[in-house]
Formats: structure tokens, C-alpha cells, sequence
């Protein structure tokens, strides 16, 4: 869910917020690939920050989700550096296209932190027999030697 | 020279997924392929011609085979052979060995490629199915220790991600030759990720954990060679970059400290093992150059002591004391114990030589401190009480565990002697003064028992938080 809504979001954004009177959008300006660079670094941090400071384990789960949340928008943003036009061979030059290896390599990363959440989300389950309130230091504090 | 690398990557996935439909045979597939590896490995160590794949039009996607990576994939052969022998007659399930057989090819994926997408996507898959394996048994515990395990890995590889993106940004390739060119930030955010897979310095604190309390054949695949995924990259680099080679030096010593401290003060065997894997790490980060040969030693020499010592008795070293194992498990235990703390004759030594043979004298001082270390720890293992046989014990159910320690062993003594030419007076007589110093000293003064060390940092928050001051220290030390 996250993955794709940050994936569509910020070319959408970009498009119509910043480029409402620029005619045929070519490349992100530097001051907006650093604004958004820094949205995007926020996440990130507010992701890391919310797995130490959340103290049930789906919610510690849901915080790594929004941290990758923030990784996949990096690449996005990445991929957008030059342009953010999606690269289809039409025969004429549409414009600025963005960097298809970016993208192409953060769709795998994301096929596998979903895999790996849906996993961790199948252990909190059979964790949350024994330990229904699933707060981490008391499932921690039973289950180590 | 292609096809046969590019089958033998493909093979473990295909019969991974291929035993479900041929149950009974699926330990024969899981120890052929551990066979075909073991082929792959030494035929790349005794003729090493460096071969590598390049995806076309590639952005860097790259594969090198080189000696380096045939002493890393002959020891994943081995240690998942030995785990199969072991489990031989033991009835496992379809699912342990299609685990098995896929860690054991993403774990030699690993070991062969050269760039940084590959590798995350080849860490990924160990961190799943290390993470099925360590769950299987389905008690809380094992499912809290594996998700603890998952979480932490998968969010070091986030950072490490985040690396990669920089790395990309500013080279336009992801192999490992652009980290040379690499922001600052690009490699301390690469190193957070591969520190924490590898188990180096504080980022490795999950580990004791996490390989204790693992099923025995699974903690002797993940100390044995899983671990080892994480450093062999590491390995790779520092070869490869200057900007990463000395914090890389810096970070093997702290290593070998902070795991043979660990190592000396635990009272189980499994968590002490496990600690002084940690410790291992840091040998073998010490001198990328003769890193394969150290991992291989250690490899056999881990995977023997954590099978015997899962089926010792008790965990606790003060059990143990007071009652004896079987001679031949007292045998095996200190012969793989002497290799791993560095006995003339035996594997171990010629690795730890060759390690500190070219290194500034000052680190090679802080190693051979560390080496007084693990001889230290590991008389714990050798200074037990052992007792013949019972004649009426039947011998019958334990050929596959003899076996698989016999390969092991078989593999530590064959491999040394590899390299006599680093046999001399003064090495042999400090590696023997060593091993007496740490006897003397554990014999006089530590047998009567230690503190227990606090294993608070041990905790999931911590290890989320540590995380974060290793990036800063790394950014720090990277930027300087």
C-alpha cells in the first residue's frame, strides 16, 4: 500500500504543484529535488525513530514499513533527476525521461519488503496467542534465556 | 567457462523447489548440491582464473568468481554437507531441506557476485530463509529470536539501500569498483547494512542470541557460513576501495575484542561459541587479502563445535564439568577448539599466521592479544572431563552425525597443509606460548568462575539504537 502510493505520488506531485505554469515539464529543478530530498530523508528518519520509540510490535512493524516507505521514495527521486517522463519509445523525444534503473531495481526491493513484512506479520500472529497486548519488552523479557 | 557458473548459481533454487515433489530423495538432492558446490569451490581455488559475468547493457550488475570466492563457497559446501550428514537420519521435513538447499545457493550467490544489487537481493533471501529455519520449530521463543533476526537485518539493508541509491546517484553504476567514488555517506550507509549482517563490533550483538538458541543444524549453518555473507562483501572492498579499507581494519580489531570478551565471560556453550564467532569476524576482516583461507578454517572448526555441542548433556559449562562426555566428542571438540585457537599442525594456525604476517606491528599486537583471547575461552572446551563409552550405547544412530564430523575434520587437517611455507621457529613457539598464557591464566584464575556480563544491550531497542550511533561513528570516521 505505502510502496505504491509513495511510487505514483511524487512525479504526480511535482507535476502539478510546481509545474502548474511551465509548459512541458523537462527536469526537477535543484531546489526542488533538495526540498523533496529532504521529505524524503524525513521519512526515513521518522520510520527509524518510530521501530525504537513504539513499544507494540505491530506498530515497530508499520514504522520499518514507513521507513521503507522513504528508501523507495529516495529511489524515485533518484530516478528523477533528469526528467520524470515515463521512458516508452514513441519515435519523437516527449521530453525528459527519467532514469528507468532506479525504478526497476527498487521494484524488486520493494516485492521483497513486502514479502518480508507479510512474514513478520505471520510471526506477531502466532505470537499474539501468548502475548495478546504484543508489547515488545514483555514478549522479549519471556522469550530470552 | 560461463555456463557451468551460471547453471551451478540456478541449481540449488531449482532443486530447492524440485524436492517437494520428490520427497524421499530430498536429502540425496540437498547433499549433491552441496557436492557440486564443493567441486565449483576447490576447482576455483586450485586454478584460479578469474572469471566475470557481465550483464549486458549492464548499470554494473556484475559476477566475479575468483580464488577468494572458491574458499568462501568450499566452506558454505562443506558446512551444509556436514548439516545434511547430520540430519541424515534424523526424519526432517520436505521444508528443512528446500530451506537448506535455497540458504545454501543464495549464501553462494553471495559469494560471487560483485555489485550491490545483487547482493541485496542475495541477503534478502538469506535473511528469509535463515529466518524459516530459526521459526520452524514454531515455540514462541523461536519465532521471537527469528523476528528479531528479520527485523533487525531487514532494517540494517534499508540503510544499506539508501547506500546503494547514493552510490548510483553519483557513479550511475552499482558495482563494487564505483564505491571508490562513492559520497562519504554512500559507504557509511553500505557498511551499517553489510556490519550488521556480518555481526562486526556493536552492530553484531544479535548474534550470540540468535545462534544460540537456534535448532543445532541450523546454528552451524548460520555460524558456519551464513555469517560470513556479511563479511565477504566487506572482504571484497576493502580490497577493492581505499576509502573503505582502513575503517574496515579499525572496526576487525574492536571486533575481535568485544567477541573474545564476550566469549570469556559466557557460561554457555552455545552463546560462547557464538560470541567468539563475532571475534572470528574480526580475523577475518583483519587482512582482506587472506580472508578466504581464514573463513574457511573457521567455517569447519564452528560448524564441528556447535554440532557436538548440541548434543552435549548440558548447555552449561558447570554441568559439563561434572559430567563427562563420550571420549570421541571430547576428541573432536579439542581438535576443532586447538584449530581455532591457533595449534601448530592444525589449520588455524597457518590461517592466523598468514592473517598477521603482513599487517602494521601494532595491529598485529591487538590480534595476537585477541588470539591470548580465544585460546582463553575456548580451554573452557577443552579442559572437560570425558569418560569411555558405554558398550551397550548404540552406535548405529549416530553415523551421520560421525560422518558429518569426520568431513568437517577431515576438511580442517587437509587444509593445513596448504601453506608450510609460513611454518617458522618463532611463529610456532608464539603461537604455542599463546595457547600456555591463555591456558595458565584460565586454569589459575578463571575456572573458579566470572562474573555474568549484563546482556541488557542485547535487547531488540538497543540493537535498533546501536544502529544508529554505528552509522554516525562510520559516517564520522569515512568523512575524516
Amino acid at each position: 500500500m505505502f510502496e505504491l502510493c509513495s511510487l505514483a505520488s511524487i512525479p504526480l506531485f511535482t507535476d502539478r504543484l510546481l509545474f502548474m505554469t511551465t509548459p512541458p515539464p523537462l527536469t526537477l529543478p535543484m531546489t526542488a529535488q533538495a526540498i523533496l530530498a529532504a521529505w524524503v530523508f524525513a521519512t526515513v528518519l521518522i520510520g527509524f525513530v518510530g521501530i525504537i520509540w513504539k513499544r507494540n510490535l505491530i506498530m515497530k512493524i508499520l514504522s520499518m514499513d514507513v521507513m521503507s516507505t522513504g528508501v523507495i521514495a529516495f529511489y524515485v527521486l533518484v530516478a528523477a533527476r533528469g526528467g520524470f517522463l515515463a521512458p516508452i519509445v514513441t519515435g519523437t523525444q516527449a521530453g525528459a525521461y527519467a532514469d528507468p534503473v532506479p525504478q526497476a531495481v527498487i521494484l524488486t526491493a520493494i516485492v521483497i519488503g513486502f514479502s518480508i513484512q507479510a512474514l513478520m506479520l505471520v510471526g506477531v500472529m502466532k505470537l499474539s496467542r501468548d502475548n495478546p497486548t504484543l508489547e515488545t519488552s514483555e514478549i522479549e523479557q519471556s522469550n530470552t534465556p | 567457462m560461463n555456463t557451468p557458473t551460471i547453471v551451478w548459481i540456478a541449481l540449488p533454487l531449482f532443486i530447492g523447489f524440485s524436492s517437494y515433489l520428490l520427497p524421499r530423495s530430498n536429502r540425496f538432492f540437498a547433499l549433491g548440491m552441496a557436492c557440486v558446490s564443493m567441486a565449483y569451490g576447490l576447482w576455483h581455488i586450485v586454478a584460479p582464473t578469474p572469471l566475470t559475468i557481465e550483464l549486458i547493457d549492464n548499470f554494473g550488475v556484475t559476477l566475479v568468481v575468483d580464488g577468494l570466492s572458491g574458499y568462501f563457497v568450499l566452506t558454505n559446501a562443506l558446512v551444509t554437507a556436514a548439516v545434511v550428514l547430520y540430519c541424515w537420519q534424523k526424519n526432517k521435513s520436505k521444508f528443512f531441506y528446500t530451506q537448506t538447499v535455497i540458504l545454501h545457493g543464495s549464501v553462494n550467490a553471495v559469494f560471487i557476485c560483485a555489485d550491490l544489487i545483487s547482493l541485496y537481493v542475495a541477503l534478502e533471501v538469506i535473511g528469509i530463509a535463515a529466518f524459516l529455519l530459526m521459526a520452524y520449530p514454531r515455540s514462541d521463543r523461536a519465532i521471537w529470536v527469528g523476528l528479531r533476526y528479520l527485523f533487525v537485518s531487514n532494517t540494517a539493508m534499508l540503510f544499506y539501500l539508501m547506500g546503494a541509491a547514493l552510490v548510483y546517484q553519483t557513479t550511475g553504476v552499482f558495482a563494487f569498483t564505483a564505491v571508490q567514488n562513492a559520497p562519504p555517506a554512500a559507504i557509511a550507509l553500505l557498511m551499517i547494512g553489510l556490519f550488521t549482517k556480518g555481526g562486526i563490533f556493536v552492530s553484531g550483538l544479535w548474534l550470540p542470541l540468535t545462534h544460540a538458541e537456534a535448532d543445532t543444524p541450523v546454528s552451524a549453518m548460520l555460524s558456519g557460513a551464513v555469517v560470513k555473507t556479511g563479511v565477504f562483501p566487506l572482504v571484497r572492498l576493502a580490497l577493492m576501495a581505499d576509502n573503505v579499507a582502513p575503517a574496515v581494519q579499525l572496526f576487525s580489531m574492536g571486533t575481535a575484542f568485544l567477541g573474545v570478551t564476550y566469549a570469556i565471560f559466557e557460561k554457555d556453550t552455545k552463546r560462547m561459541l557464538a560470541s567468539s564467532t563475532i571475534s572470528q569476524m574480526g580475523f577475518v576482516l583483519a587482512n582482506p587479502a587472506v580472508a578466504g583461507f581464514y573463513a574457511l578454517t573457521h567455517g569447519l572448526a564452528k560448524a564441528v563445535l556447535f554440532l557436538l555441542a548440541g548434543n552435549l548433556p548440558s548447555r552449561k559449562f558447570q554441568m559439563l564439568q561434572r559430567t563427562p562426555m563420550a571420549r570421541w566428542q571430547w576428541l573432536a571438540v579439542t581438535i576443532a577448539a586447538l584449530s581455532i585457537s591457533g595449534m601448530p599442525l592444525l589449520s588455524g594456525f597457518e590461517a592466523k599466521a598468514l592473517t598477521v604476517q603482513d599487517l602494521p606491528p601494532t595491529i598485529t599486537w591487538v590480534m595476537n592479544l585477541a588470539a591470548l583471547g580465544t585460546a582463553i575461552a575456548f580451554a573452557k572446551f577443552i579442559f572437560l572431563p570425558f569418560q569411555l563409552p558405554d558398550k551397550s550405547e548404540k552406535r548405529s544412530a549416530q553415523v551421520g552425525f560421525g560422518c558429518a564430523i569426520g568431513l568437517l575434520l577431515g576438511g580442517l587437517v587437509l587444509a593445513s597443509g596448504q601453506h608450510l611455507e609460513i611454518y617458522s621457529l618463532s611463529k610456532v613457539l608464539m603461537a604455542l606460548a599463546t595457547l600456555a598464557t591463555g591456558w595458565a591464566i584460565y586454569g589459575l584464575w578463571l575456572r573458579r568462575g566470572l562474573p555474568k556480563l549484563p546482556t541488557g544491550i542485547e535487547r531488540f531497542e538497543h540493537l535498533i539504537g546501536g544502529m544508529s550511533l554505528m552509522l554516525l561513528l562510520l559516517l564520522g570516521m569515512v568523512a575524516a
